[in-house]
């Protein structure tokens, strides 16, 4: 196979590469790890005239922690970064779990979290959970910044809402009263396989009870949405067996799935069903897990 | 004999290390894609993107003009010859002529200096196409509305069969109970990790081919008919090989293509398939729609048996033919029962032609079979393991069909498997949603009579020991594809010899150099490549052990050798070692040269389709495997299995367990991940690894692999197969195990999460 | 500035390869396996899909598995890479090597190579794994012959030797 020509450019610079964005609009795709741009124009799916490399920006590939704010994920971060990462394991594993459950380690070595959200493909594993957490989008781009929540972000299958010019630069996981988080993915097998459906849930929970929740719904619709119906149900009620059934029940329900050679529409709502009560089940129970 | 039998020998028995080990865990093994020939173009195809049309035009002229391109072929460039498998079923050619009859079938073809220009030069090529409708469903190619996928075969049938031995009516009347139940198999493919490759170059009137080819002789002779080339003009070597299980026994467009380009550039070519198109050209297992009648008595004696098939065949014959004969013909092997009627039609359809894969046409029919056979035990409150214990056949019986079998010890596998299974202690003792479950399968030691008709001998080997006797060199034609064919017929040499295997090389698989062997397919070589490597091993021992007499003036009775040492039985102090005597050899009478040929005894009945099926001997097996199931999303964890083979004497067992495992997990893979699927245009949807699926190293289950005390009469020192007994039993083993564990019956193929999920809703429903 | 290399231009990388520093002249659309396999002639890492699905592509960048098909030759310059030749050392075997022949863990051998390297990397960062934890460092390399079973034994058993 061979990837059809195109012009390489690697700027040293946000600026530059954004300006490159801007000058070349849909003719340039940008270039992180490449597990998907290349597998596209392989495919011959896209074919564009250049690819602005991601390589030299050393700034977007790093996790830190800042007081006051939260956990920041360059987008330029491997997924086995993300996996690995003390602060993440420590705080949120369950974001480590979710890039764990992705292909598999050669992949995950190419792969970033920039690439996988902005590849905006429905049954990506890592917006769910992130989603879940509150997370936050730090945009970059030629004449300003902007940071919105990353469950604003997807507009559709491979659509952002990144205009012509701005780089996807960060990943904010706000400090939150959370005490537990969760992503159970199904797929069908146990490495490389897109999720079937996949649901994160995060809660807050005090004394048994509810204080806060948000269940996001993966694979099941043209992008991540929130269960918000689901979420009510449990929101401010002390929690038991039937009420995390019941909202398992009312997820299924919310969610949107279509028939594909993975899964047709009753057996997704069946996950999202029987996946919404394990991830709660997780999330309140064990922690960030 | 298994194991412990094989201990009296001194080199076969014992897991010697893969000659070639070495070699590929370094990365010096050289496959057919790693190869470079001075002056070598790269070969690419341009393939329909059309289940079904009419080549209107094919203008090259823009391809032809791209600098670097040296030649852009269509069918008028090339021999229009048809080619096959059954001379009454060639139907393909090199490149379509007229229309394109699937999805990625060949339409031109390019030679260039590098794969992007030949890519380019693809892009540059223009065909004018007139769509047809297109036959889609193989349970609809034979209604009268179906356009025809070739105008030869009339209503999209490729091969009609139809076999009645005994009574079957007359069975059924008298049975206890008759059931009656329909299967559907999956349409899955090989996968081999190497996709198919070859280099041709054409020089002073002979082609010579480096191909990943499981079969040498077959490629030669197909290839040299297609070309009208003398065979002894038409060199094929075996480079290594990925990979095979049946999709590279027939010539693919790799060869055909490559040695095109090569005649019309006079420069060598090299054509390496892409994933994608490995898809296309499959070659892989058909879909079998299965209806399985079967009456018993009240003591689960199957008593009859009538078996409705229709297989789809995809575009193009090749080895289907065989397919569709061997499906019905196992099905006696392993239950005796004397009335069986099989009608069967493989089916033309608009999708990738499907042919030869492990186990051939026999696996899914073994599902349906032994899905059947539990749910017959559970209607008469019979265990599963009892059921086949009263049917199982026995030694130095003949099926009905006129499979003769000599060595059979499948009761011992069944009560080997049900004690190392620790059956008894867990069925119906396991926790909710945890179950045990048996399949059991037989195949052919090689098929009785070669793909074409032909008085040629099936295997044949050559032995020259060194001028200085200290090493033997091997030449067969015998393919190894990665089951370790080198080296156990290294170490039957050696055996038959008396020496070391050690000392043995081996030159294999090239059609100039060695020796006639029909190839790897049908688990033939063991024991018929073996038997041919014993006689020249034979040979050489008796010219040995002739002159070492006269040396140590003894009778030649007395003398013996072992480990390269020959002695004088009872005389210690008199003996001498291989080298020696070897040596001595030369020197008075010249090369050390031992030969050995094979040919089966005539094996079979006289019905029409009679020799397929027929074999020197067959293999048994039970498997049982746990599984654990998921209600809630209906994902089945196999946990366990445990396999038990009957495969006669063992020559290494670490190589023997490796293909039991290895054949274990293709059908794991059929069995319950794997479907090749289709739009309504006939175009695939998932001819990738991303979307087929293989099983992955986290997917498998803990493998238990034992053997039975067996000894096989027909092969030397008593071998029979295992390439591909263990992939049959596979299927049923799980649905049977998901049955015991969740009550629920799946009737097709792949046992999907969902499918099973689907069946737990039914069942509650049910009640 | 902005490095640019146009269409159809040969740019240089330079890469260390086993040890060894490479330079070559590629193109911005050359694969990193193309390179290794076409230039330097590394022809033990292997073309099985192309699309990064089946491990068979796997080399060691900067000692992390990756899968070669999908990394272009201008974004591993600079960096090292780890091929299967670069595994035996002055023509003896790495234990990992061994132990694959030992346990019969190659069978046609083409996804070996990958699965090694895999395999090693996996011991340089963790010593002891567990059979779980050697089954999830090959996930990712697809075999067709031997259902796994004794490359995850040839793998266990060449940890028991780390100290």
């Amino acid at each position: 196979m061979i990837i059809p020509e195109f012009e390489y450019l690697s700027p040293q610079s946000l600026q530059e590469a954004c300006a490159l964005l801007v000058q070349y609009g849909n003719r340039a795709k940008v270039l992180a790890g490449g597990s998907d741009v290349l597998v596209k124009m392989k495919d011959g799916l896209i074919g564009p005239a250049y690819l602005v490399s991601l390589k030299n920006l050393d700034s977007l590939r790093s996790i830190r922690y800042e007081k006051g704010t939260g956990v920041i994920i360059g987008a330029r971060t491997t997924h086995n970064e993300v996996m690995n990462n003390n602060i993440l394991q420590e705080k949120y594993r369950s974001v480590c779990e979710a890039a764990h459950s992705m292909a598999a380690d050669q992949i995950r070595n190419i792969g970033t979290v920039g690439g996988n959200l902005v590849n905006a493909v429905p049954s990506a594993d890592l917006p769910p959970i992130l989603i879940a957490l509150d997370a936050q989008a730090r945009i970059v781009g030629p004449s300003r910044a902007r940071t919105i929540a990353l469950e604003e972000f997807f507009l559709g299958p491979g659509k952002t809402v990144l205009e012509d010019g701005e780089i996807l630069t960060e990943i904010v996981i706000p400090d939150q009263p959370t005490t537990g988080s969760n992503y159970i993915k199904f797929g069908l097998r146990r490495a490389g396989a897109l999720a079937v459906a996949g649901v994160a849930s995060s809660v807050a929970v005090r004394d048994g009870l509810c204080q806060d929740v948000r269940i996001v719904l993966g694979a099941v619709a043209p992008t991540p949405i929130r269960a918000h119906r689901a979420e009510n149900a449990l929101r401010s009620k002390k929690i038991s067996p039937e009420l995390i059934n019941e909202a398992g029940k009312i997820a299924a329900e919310e969610s949107k799935p279509i028939n594909d050679i993975r899964g047709s529409i009753e057996y997704r709502r069946n996950l999202v069903d029987v996946l919404t009560r394990r991830s709660l089940k997780a999330a309140i129970e064990k922690g960030h897990v | 004999m298994s194991d412990t039998a094989t201990k009296a020998f001194s080199v076969i028995g014992k897991s010697v290390p893969k000659i070639d080990g070495r070699e590929k865990v370094t990365g010096k093994a050289r496959y057919t894609g790693d190869l470079k020939v001075p002056g070598m173009l790269i070969g690419k195809i341009l393939r329909s993107p059309h289940a079904h049309a009419r080549i209107l035009s094919i203008d090259t002229s823009k391809a032809e003009k791209l600098p670097g391109v040296e030649a852009v072929i269509t069918a008028k460039d090339v021999p229009s010859t048809f080619y096959g498998i059954s001379p009454a079923r060639y139907d393909e050619t090199i490149l379509a002529i007229d229309k394109v009859i699937q999805v990625g079938d060949k339409v031109a073809a390019v030679a260039a200096v590098d794969e992007e220009t030949a890519v380019k030069a693809l892009g540059l090529i223009a065909v004018e196409y007139e769509v047809l409708p297109a036959v889609l469903d193989p349970l609809k190619a034979m209604d009268e509305d179906q356009p025809q996928v070739h105008p030869q075969y009339e209503r999209n049938i490729s091969v009609e069969i139809h076999q009645n031995f005994g009574d079957v009516e007359k069975a059924f009347q008298e049975s206890h109970l008759v059931r009656t139940d329909c299967f559907e198999g999956n349409r899955a493919t090989h996968v081999p990790m190497e996709p198919h490759a070859a280099i041709s170059k054409w020089e002073d009137g002979k082609l010579t081919i480096w191909s990943s080819t499981q079969s040498p002789h077959y490629f030669q002779y197909h290839i040299a008919r297609v070309f009208d080339l003398k065979m002894g003009d038409v060199r094929v070597m075996k480079t290594f090989v990925g990979g095979g299980f049946g999709g590279k026994l027939e010539p693919s467009a790799a060869e055909y293509v490559s040695a095109a380009l090569a005649m019309k550039t006079g420069r060598p070519v090299r054509v390496v398939f892409d994933r994608k198109e490995v898809f296309f050209h499959n070659r892989g297992r058909h879909a079998q729609h299965i209806e399985l009648t079967t009456g018993v008595t009240k003591e689960g004696k199957i008593l009859g048996v009538h078996a409705k098939f229709i297989i789809d065949g995809g575009s193009y014959t090749g080895l289907g033919i065989a397919s569709a004969y061997y499906a019905g013909a196992m099905l006696p092997l392993i239950y005796d029962f004397d009335h069986f009627k099989f009608d069967g039609f493989r089916v033309h359809t608009n999708l990738p032609s499907c042919a030869a894969q492990r186990g051939h046409g026999a696996p899914q029919p073994r599902f349906a079979f032994e899905s059947q056979l539990d749910m017959i035990a559970k209607d008469l409150h019979m265990d599963p393991i009892e059921i086949r214990k009263v049917n199982a056949r026995r030694p130095n019986t003949t099926t009905l069909n006129d499979l003769k079998v000599n060595s059979c010890e499948f009761t011992a596998c069944l009560e080997k498997a049900a004690e190392i299974s620790d059956w008894a202690g867990k069925k119906g003792k396991l926790p909710p949603g945890q179950g045990i479950g048996i399949g059991c399968g037989g195949f052919v030691t090689g098929a009785g009579y070669p793909i074409y008709r032909t008085r040629l001998p099936q295997a044949s080997a050559v032995i020259k020991v060194s001028e200085q006797g200290d090493t033997a060199t091997l030449y067969i034609g015998a393919v190894d594809i990665g089951q370790g064919s080198d080296t156990i017929l290294a170490q039957m040499a050696a055996e038959a010899m008396g020496i070391n295997y050690e000392d043995v090389r081996i030159v294999s698989a090239d059609t100039e150099t060695t020796p006639h062997d029909f190839g790897a397919y049908a688990s033939r070589q063991t024991l018929m490549s073996g038997h041919a490597v014993k006689q020249a091993g034979d040979e050489i021992r008796r010219q040995i052990l002739e002159l070492a007499a006269e040396l140590l003036e003894a009778n030649v009775e007395d003398v013996d050798i072992d480990r390269r040492i020959v002695f004088v039985k009872g005389s210690p102090e008199k003996m001498l070692t291989f080298e020696n005597v070897a040596n001595e050899f030369f020197i008075r009478k010249g090369p050390l040269v031992g030969k050995g040929s094979y040919t089966p005894p005539k094996l079979g009945g006289k019905y029409k389709g009679a020799a397929v099926g027929t074999s020197p001997a067959y293999s048994f097996a039970a498997q049982i495997s746990q599984v654990d199931v998921d209600e809630e999303t209906g994902q089945v964890m196999v946990t366990n299995v445990w396999d038990v083979h009957d495969c006669g004497t063992v020559i290494n067992p670490n190589l023997l367990h490796a293909q039991v495992e290895g054949a274990l997990f293709m059908g794991m893979g059929e069995a319950m991940y794997e479907q090749v699927l289709f739009d309504d245009k006939g175009k695939p949807v998932n001819a990738n690894l991303g979307e087929y699926r293989v099983p992955t190293a986290l997917d498998v289950p803990q493998v238990t692999s034992e053997l039975v005390d067996s000894y096989e009469p027909a092969g030397p020192w008593g071998v029979k197969e295992v390439g591909e007994g263990a992939t049959l039993p596979t299927m049923g083993c799980y649905a049977n195990a998901i049955y015991d564990a969740i009550g629920v019956r799946i009737y097709d193929l792949p046992l999907t999460p969902e499918k099973v999920w689907r069946a737990v809703q039914e069942r509650k429903k049910q009640g | 500035m902005t490095t640019a290399i146009k269409k159809g231009k040969l740019h240089v990388v330079r890469l260390n390869v086993n040890g060894e520093e490479h330079a070559a002249l590629v193109k911005a659309n050359t694969t990193l396996l193309d390179l290794l396999r076409e230039e330097f002639d590394y022809t033990g890492t292997k073309k099985g899909c192309e699309l990064g699905d089946c491990g068979a592509c796997t080399v060691l960048m900067d000692d992390k598995p990756v899968t070669s098909c999908l990394v272009l030759a201008v974004e591993a310059d600079g960096h090292s890479v780890t091929t299967i030749e670069g595994v035996e050392q002055e023509g003896k075997l790495d234990r990992v090597q061994e132990e694959f022949i030992k346990h019969v863990a190659v069978q046609c051998g083409y996804c070996t190579p990958g699965m090694i390297l895999s395999a090693k990397a996996l011991l340089a960062r963790n010593p002891h794994p567990s059979e779980r934890e050697v089954r999830e460092a090959i996930a990712g390399n697809l075999c067709r012959c031997t259902g796994y079973g004794r490359i995850v034994k040839a793998i266990l058993a060449a940890a028991e030797t780390n100290i």
